[in-house]
């Protein structure tokens, strides 16, 4: 199925060199430290903690609306500290998830309104249901989904997750288009 | 950014206000107390008095709203925050009272009639909106908001407030302590 076309007024987005798109609406705090990789787009009121320590992100991914992605906290006997945060490539990330995780792998979807807890583990093509609360430290073995609160297995994920993930993504990157861009 | 009006947002020596958070009304931030970027504070019904050590990340909203039918009425309530009080990233809270070494998790509710003791842990995404008084060390968990008591209140976030403190001057403009009454840029 063709995904339909999403337009936003290309006054609100910046596109880099490198083809993000990011809202700038979002709030990317200490921007030095953020990289993402190209491709991806990072939509309105989205939070990303750059601040706190390193965050990267990669290819095709989409971080919808309100979502805020920081770096978790671990307490160790002297201080804290932040652990940098490594999103793979083709990494979806619905509107109002809050994602705490130590390392989301590549073509993972992280659906609406979640909580990914701290230092949480997302492996490469799994997927996380809408309105899942994960608690902290959980890790999330390839090829299932999670769901409920607190989020357990609910189900697996077919071999051709990485296909799928990957059409999904960069078709989504195709279809956000800028409207009156009168070229 | 939103000025807060008239200045009357107090903060003590010590505290962490990052300039992006929005304050709004008649506000006290006790010393030590870190307020992450996005963070909303609402004095709408009367002042909001918070104490020291506190947490309040991102997108979190403290709203001392007006009761039901007391709408317009200035002053008509005080909401005091204790301290030691970690507020996760999208926590909403109205509770009027809320006491010492409390967690308010991501995403959760905590309503207007609800008074917090202390040690109250309220889970991720779990509301809480009855008219009560939550005895002390209470945990609210999962998607049905069991309920139990645990043994210790959960521990003092100070090092990360110590982290906080040293890092996040490096990354925002912080509002002002007060006294000096002068305009935020």
């Amino acid at each position: 199925m063709e995904l339909q076309d999403i337009y936003y007024s290309s006054a609100e987005y910046i596109e880099t060199a490198s083809g993000n798109k990011v809202s700038r609406q979002s709030v990317l705090c200490g921007s030095q430290n953020i990289v993402i990789n190209g491709k991806s787009i990072v939509m309105t009121d989205c939070v990303i903690r750059g601040d706190l320590a390193n965050v990267r992100i990669g290819r095709f991914c989409v971080v919808s609306k309100r979502a805020v992605i920081r770096p978790a906290f671990k307490k160790f006997s002297k201080g804290v500290a932040f652990f940098p945060l490594h999103i793979g490539d083709h990494v979806f990330i619905g509107e109002d998830s809050i994602v705490n995780a130590a390392q989301v792998g590549s073509f993972v979807h992280i659906g609406k309104n979640c909580v990914i807890g701290r230092r949480s583990v997302l492996k490469d093509c799994c997927a996380i249901a809408d309105n899942t609360v994960l608690p902290p430290e959980t890790v999330v073995p390839p090829f299932t989904i999670f769901s409920g609160s607190p989020g357990k297995v609910n189900g697996e994920l077919p071999e051709c997750t990485q296909d799928l993930m990957t059409d999904v993504t960069s078709s989504f990157y195709q279809h956000f288009r800028p409207h009156g861009k009168g070229k | 950014m939103a000025a807060p009006n008239k200045s009357s947002v107090k903060i003590a020596p010590g505290a962490v206000v990052c300039d992006e958070c929005e304050l709004i009304g008649d506000i006290t931030i006790g010393a030590r107390t870190v307020i992450h970027p996005k963070a909303r504070i609402i004095a709408e019904a009367g002042p909001v008095i918070i104490g020291e050590f506190n947490i309040i990340e991102e997108l979190v909203h403290i709203t001392n709203r007006f009761p039901d039918g007391a709408e317009g009425k200035k002053n008509s309530q005080v909401m005091v925050i204790g301290n030691n009080n970690v507020f996760e990233v999208g926590a909403q809270i109205e509770s009027t009272k809320v006491g010492d070494h409390n967690v308010i998790e991501s995403k959760a509710f905590v309503g207007p009639q609800v008074e917090l003791t202390s040690g109250c842990i309220i889970g991720a995404a779990c509301h809480v909106t009855t008219g009560e008084k939550l005895p002390e060390n209470t945990v609210i968990y999962g998607a049905k908001c069991h309920r139990r008591i645990q043994r210790e209140r959960p521990p003092a976030q100070n090092l990360q407030i110590d982290f906080l403190t040293k890092i996040l001057p490096n990354y925002h403009y912080l509002k002002k302590v007060s006294k000096a009454q002068s305009p935020p840029k």
